[in-house]
């Protein structure tokens, strides 16, 4: 044992030497200086200790005793206290921290001290729930079996349901879980609804836009069954670093939480560095792949020996990395694999045989999608490799925190790709670095959600009028349901009427249910996939080039009643591109400022005023000498201002074009006829005022065409605000609707249907006054209009050092878009208004 | 304003439940209530948590038929553990039996669906007398479910249709919802969904209640027929349109279905109490198929020497051929448990011939060889045959699952060859080859 010991030692002190000699060589061969674009060195930190609170069952110290943890970390301490003294709390600590001892201790307490008391675990995932088992698995050996802890998901066998019912004092399982399998089945559940004390959220963070807006319904629905037998539990969440944990839990819990986000574990000593590609073409602004940059970094760290994990962000990505890195690691004939895969789909086993390798060290390399991200346990590997930025900075930190766990040294790197959010991390390695600005925002008022998880609280009790159910008039939904025919009033409550079971056709990652099949017809007909109703017009209409799992497939039928799409496998060097037109109309103003006289803070007001001034360093600016135009149009109005609101988005894919690999030329167009989609829903929007336009010194094509770049700017940046996917937020120019009082000018404007963003800008008509939507892609809005009109002054800020801090010249798809769909002067257009924005 | 109603309008969330526009909900006037009252044949039933409605009717038929000790225990056998002495003697006096069909909300499950109409009935006076809960709307829910719990009391031994997964677990949702009312307890809970199954899927393919009156219980004579029956499908829904100020003409049908389901329950009781009775059993004419699922049941609930007769029985009133094999495979199993080996072997022997069964006969024949007779080349003969015989399956099968599980069968054959050849000696070994041959 202590030989064993004496040889790891060895091992991790080389181990700093060799991920040093790693880097110097990377730092050797970047000339330039442009690839390594951030080296970070992050100090060792020493662990803050803590003695166990006096009060703590006897037996649950020995039993960790018993496990080599006789002392605290100070803030696992400070949970147990502030559990112990019945307060909600959200604990906000980095990777490997120690956060599940956080809830597992003073739960398993008040489980030894009293064998009635029950407690409800939540996970994001199921194999992070089956991480956990384990965990408590080995406690309760240690504590000779004195409580019950099982997994409950759709894995679980029929049979062992009843059981675990009774015996579990620790129930884990998932959101998805509790919505169709626990709640509406609450009688089967008595023990546990009768003496439940503790409902634990980990990985808090994950639950914010739709996600999080469902979990908050969902939540409201479990405090009402709670409720019915008596209890009223206490929470226990943990998060990942995000700029507002607090806002995020009082938000889902609606309850008071005591935020507790000081750390006292120790931290090996870490280097982070930031890869950008080199660049191959800089005209056109492109760089070398990423994904064989990564290939090539990790191969660095394998060779030197250093056991190394690989992030990608998609499951082909993960393939495509594996034989890359396979090839150039043959194993042994006879031996094992020492570089393994890891992603949904693996079966259970297959994972923890490979988590089990890394741990012990035969597996040297492991290529991952975000499976691995969350904290399940692969011992301390020594280096991160990242293909690209994984989203969200919360995501990145815990995806690096998987090197180094306890303690040597590790080394993590970030590989750029060419997308916007990765190339504005890479280039601004103070945003990444500082104080993180990202929050995470839900809108469980959304009615759409709301109204379905009200259908689903209804089946699972009657529904008394006084009753509260988030911010809705809930008399008058019930009446408006009983309408419709979902609900019936007798004696005093609202009964459900109908037979369907309202939670199956909910799903927790959607607003609405509604999707498209995908049918291989190319032999035997095959479901291959599906997808969401919004994505299917661009993505799945007639003679679409659908792209699934590295096969291109032809849309033969799209059967838009039957919403399924009939594909052939095909082989072509094109890929197709809806063009879709889209409209919006302002349904309601809910607030507009002039702009130029205010700083904003993106948190709520009464979430700390971290970033009240942000600050705004001073990037060089191109065209400032436009600044005096501004003044000069004598008019005291400003000339921009921005403002949110209700809106109905009207949107309609009108044909496609055929635009070749490689080349990106337009190989042909289609017309396409598909119905309209009408959606209600909230957007925050930015108007250009007519003297700021004519201040401008672009042609009328350029200027229109530097608006489409500027939006495609302020959609990356507004997407990186928001820790949401680009797919959530959705964007239009479109004419500003007159307002009373306003002078004649532009007056055959008025009725001008406002116009898409993709169809090109050549032909277009001018804009008069433009309206800039940023608008929630999803029915009723999820919450993330009202945040980007706060946070307008720093959004336009750093949309400009997006793209004056880009090297292309004439636009690319890190900055204003690709060159080739935007006039030879866009980008300059572009950061001309962003000054007249910012200033 | 407008805006805001439009906002309504576009939710998905609320559009209706049915494409029929559902009608707004009415009050009814009190003398309405009564014509419901009337047209159900139904009394207002009273109690502390309320009113409800109650159709009392006693019926001449079905007969009532002399319960087996026999038949009884068997039904009332969970997994070979029998109920314990006491609860034997309040099983066996039919004063104790309740039957029980109720009409829900929908057939989801769960803790929105109510049952709106339960439906009881007990032998009484040499007939069947028949009482029906029906709640006219969710408030008296819990004034119907305090009328059974004491019911139920009164007559512990519950039987039902489907009536374990589906009615008992409905209702005991149900009272655990009141909060107020104890879940009432059982004695016994008999369930004639399996064993009707087992008795007669081989025959009838479905055993739906409507099938067994029709093919078993001989409906003309039943006294009941079903020619304006309600589907049971619109049931939830003329129940839903009642609750809105709609028609309550169906929901009499729906009472009278009840009724004749109740009633249909209590003849296949009977029905199944004389095939499962020992003596009855033998002298009643039974069709052969019926007597293979007899078998299989009595096997199933460990009856192994009845199970055997019967299937013998079944097998020399002329079983269609398709099912030989598999009556022979029962038997071959059944004299196995027995310890008569060579019995066992015989009829393994006669499956060879049988594409879907030669693999586990020759499997079976290998262990007998090798375990029992300790005649090691015949053991190894039947491996090689079984290997041969999976080959030609997964050869001529295109089910990739089947092919799957055949592979794993071959693999289990070579791992009994390769022990068998071990066992055998280097020298006995190439002896066998030919047999692979010959076939």
């Amino acid at each position: 044992m202590s030989e064993s010991l004496a040889v790891q030692q060895v091992r991790t002190s080389t181990a700093i030497t060799r991920v040093h000699e790693v880097l110097d060589a990377f730092a050797a061969r970047d000339t330039t200086g442009e690839i390594l674009t951030a080296v970070r060195h992050f100090p060792a930190r020493e662990a803050q200790w803590a003695e166990f609170p006096a009060w703590v069952n006897a037996d649950l110290r020995s039993a960790y005793a018993a496990k080599g943890i006789r002392q605290l970390y100070s803030h696992q301490a400070d949970a147990a206290e502030s559990v112990h003294a019945g307060k909600n709390i959200v604990i906000v600590t980095p990777t490997a921290s120690g956060k599940t001892l956080c809830y597992n201790l003073p739960v398993l307490h008040a489980i030894l001290e009293n064998s009635d008391a029950r407690a409800l675990y939540l996970f994001p995932t199921k194999a992070l729930a089956q991480d956990q088992l384990a965990e408590l698995h080995d406690l309760n050996q240690r504590l000779d079996n004195r409580f019950g802890v099982f997994t409950y998901d759709g894995d679980t066998p029929g049979d062992a349901r009843k059981a675990i019912r009774e015996k579990s004092h620790i129930v884990l399982t998932n959101p998805d879980m509790l919505h169709t399998g626990i709640l509406p089945h609450h009688t089967k559940w008595t023990r546990l609804f009768e003496n439940l004390r503790f409902i634990v959220i980990d990985e808090l963070h994950t639950y914010r836009g739709v996600f999080g807006s469902h979990l908050c319904n969902v939540l409201r629905r479990l405090r009402r069954i709670a409720q019915f037998y008596g209890r009223d539990p206490q929470f226990i969440c943990c998060s990942a670093t995000i700029a507002n944990p607090g806002e995020l839990a009082s938000r889902l819990l609606e309850a008071e939480v005591h935020v507790l986000s000081a750390n006292g574990a120790p931290a090996a000593e870490k280097t982070f560095v930031f890869y950008n590609p080199p660049v191959v073409n800089r005209a056109l602004g492109i760089r070398r792949s990423y994904i064989n940059e990564t290939s090539r970094v990790a191969q660095e760290f394998l060779k030197h020996d250093l056991q190394t994990i690989v992030f990608s962000n998609s499951r082909l990505q993960t393939e495509i990395l594996l034989t890359y890195l396979q090839q150039a690691n043959p194993h042994l004939p006879g031996k094992p694999e020492t570089i393994r895969g890891y992603r949904g789909g693996y079966l259970p086993n297959e994972r923890r045989e490979i988590e089990r390798g890394l741990r012990d060290g035969r597996i040297r390399g492991v290529v991952s999608t975000s499976a691995l991200e969350l904290g399940i346990d692969v011992g301390s590997l020594d280096t991160v490799v990242m293909a690209g930025y994984p989203g969200t900075i919360a995501a990145t930190w815990q995806r690096a925190g998987r090197a180094g766990r306890r303690s040597g040294s590790s080394c993590a790197v970030l590989v750029a790709s060419s997308a916007p959010l990765d190339q504005f991390i890479v280039r601004h390695p103070d945003y990444f670095f500082g104080n993180t600005p990202e929050h995470a925002f839900i809108q469980p008022d959304n009615l759409e959600i709301l109204i379905n998880h009200l259908k689903c609280a209804a089946f699972e009790l009657p529904i008394a009028p006084r009753e509260k159910f988030g911010e809705v008039d809930v008399p008058d939904l019930c009446a408006r349901l009983a309408e419709a025919g979902f609900l019936h009033p007798a004696g005093e409550n609202y009964h459900w009427t109908h037979e369907a079971y309202p939670a199956d056709t909910v799903s927790l990652r959607s607003v609405t249910s509604d999707n498209f099949v995908i049918i291989d017809i190319t032999g035997a007909p095959q479901v291959i996939g599906e997808v969401d109703f919004p994505s299917a017009l661009t993505s799945v209409h007639e003679k679409a080039i659908y792209i699934h799992g590295g096969q291109q497939y032809h849309v033969e039928h799209l059967d838009f009643k039957e919403r399924k799409a009939y594909v052939k496998q095909v082989d072509v060097d094109y890929y197709t591109d809806a063009i879709r037109y889209t409209q919006v109309q302002v349904l309601e103003i809910a607030d507009t400022t002039p702009g130029g006289d205010s700083v904003s803070s993106l948190g709520a007001q009464h979430a700390a005023p971290l970033h009240a001034r942000s600050p705004i360093p001073d990037e060089p600016v191109i065209l400032s000498e436009a600044k005096d135009l501004n003044s000069s149009t004598g008019n005291n109005r400003p000339a921009h201002s921005h403002s949110h609101g209700d809106v109905l988005v009207r949107s309609q894919v009108i044909g496609f074009k055929k635009i070749k690999f490689f080349t990106n030329e337009n190989v042909g167009a289609g017309k396409l006829e598909l119905p309209e989609n009408e959606m209600h829903t909230t957007s925050s929007w930015i108007t250009l005022e007519r003297p700021l336009l004519q201040s401008l010194p672009f042609t009328v094509s350029e200027r229109q065409s530097g608006m489409f770049g500027l939006l495609h700017a302020l959609e990356s940046v507004a997407t990186l605000l928001l820790m949401c996917d680009r797919r959530d937020l959705g964007t239009a120019i479109g004419e500003r609707p007159p307002s009373p009082g306003e002078s004649d000018q532009g007056k055959s404007e008025q009725f001008t249907p406002v116009r898409m963003e993709e169809v090109a800008a050549e032909n277009a008509r001018e804009f008069f006054e433009p309206n800039l939507y940023l608008f929630d892609a999803y029915p009723g809005g999820i919450g993330f209009s009202e945040p980007l009109f706060r946070v307008h002054d720093l959004l336009v800020h750093k949309t400009r050092e997006l793209i004056s801090g880009c090297t292309c010249k004439q636009g690319c798809p890190s900055c204003v878009g690709p060159a080739g769909d935007l006039a030879p002067r866009a980008k300059e257009a572009a950061l001309a208004i962003l000054d007249r924005l910012c200033a | 304003m407008s805006a805001s109603l439009d906002k309504f309008s576009r939710l998905a969330a609320l559009k209706p439940a049915r494409p029929r526009a559902a009608q707004p909900a009415t009050l009814r006037a009190p003398d309405e209530e009564d014509a419901l009252a009337k047209q159900l044949g139904a009394g207002i039933a009273k109690n502390r948590f309320g009113e409800h409605l109650a159709v009392s009717n006693w019926f001449s038929t079905p007969e009532f038929v002399e319960p087996s000790t026999v038949a009884l225990e068997l039904l009332s056998r969970t997994r070979d553990v029998s109920l314990p002495k006491c609860a034997r003697a309040v099983l066996e006096d039919p004063a104790n039996w309740l039957f029980l069909d109720t009409e829900t909300t929908g057939l989801a499950g769960g803790t929105g669906t109510y049952a709106f109409l339960i439906g009881l009935a007990w032998w009484d006076a040499g007939g069947l007398q028949v009482e029906q809960l029906f709640m006219r709307d969710f408030a008296e829910e819990h004034s119907l479910l305090q009328e059974l719990a004491a019911r139920v009391a009164k007559r512990p031994v519950l039987v039902t249709f489907n009536g374990k997964s589906f009615d008992w677990p409905l209702l005991e949702s149900r009272f655990t919802m009141t909060r107020k009312i104890a879940v009432p307890r059982l004695v016994a809970h008999l369930d004639l969904l399996h064993p009707a199954r087992a008795l007669w899927k081989l025959r009838l393919g479905s055993v739906r209640l409507v099938e067994l009156e029709r093919h078993v219980l001989d409906a003309p004579r039943l006294g009941w027929h079903r020619e304006n029956d309600v589907a049971s499908s619109m049931i939830p829904q003329y129940y839903f349109d009642y609750l809105r100020g709609g028609p309550a003409e169906p929901l009499a049908g729906v009472v009278r279905h009840n009724q004749m389901d109740l009633r249909g329950l209590a003849a296949l009781f009977g029905k199944i109490n004389s095939l499962l009775d020992v003596g009855r059993a033998a002298m009643e004419e039974t069709d052969s198929l019926d007597l293979l699922g007899l078998s299989r049941f009595l096997h199933r609930r460990g009856d192994a020497n009845r199970a055997r007769t019967t299937c013998e029985r079944a097998l020399d009133a002329g079983l269609p051929a398709a099912f030989r094999p598999q009556a022979r495979r029962d038997l071959a199993s059944l004299a196995k448990r027995r310890g008569d080996h060579h019995r066992a072997a015989a009829l393994w022997q006669e499956l060879l011939a049988d594409p879907h069964d030669a693999a586990h006969a020759c499997e079976q024949l290998a262990i007998h060889y090798e375990r029992r007779v300790k005649d090691l080349p015949r053991a190894v003969e039947f491996a090689q045959l079984g290997i041969v015989k999976l080959r030609h399956l997964r050869i001529h099968t295109r089910d990739p699952y089947l092919a799957a599980r055949v592979a794993r069968l071959e693999d289990k054959f070579l791992a009994r060859l390769t022990r068998l050849t071990h066992r055998m000696g280097p020298n006995q070994a190439p002896a066998c080859a030919p047999l692979i041959a010959r076939k």
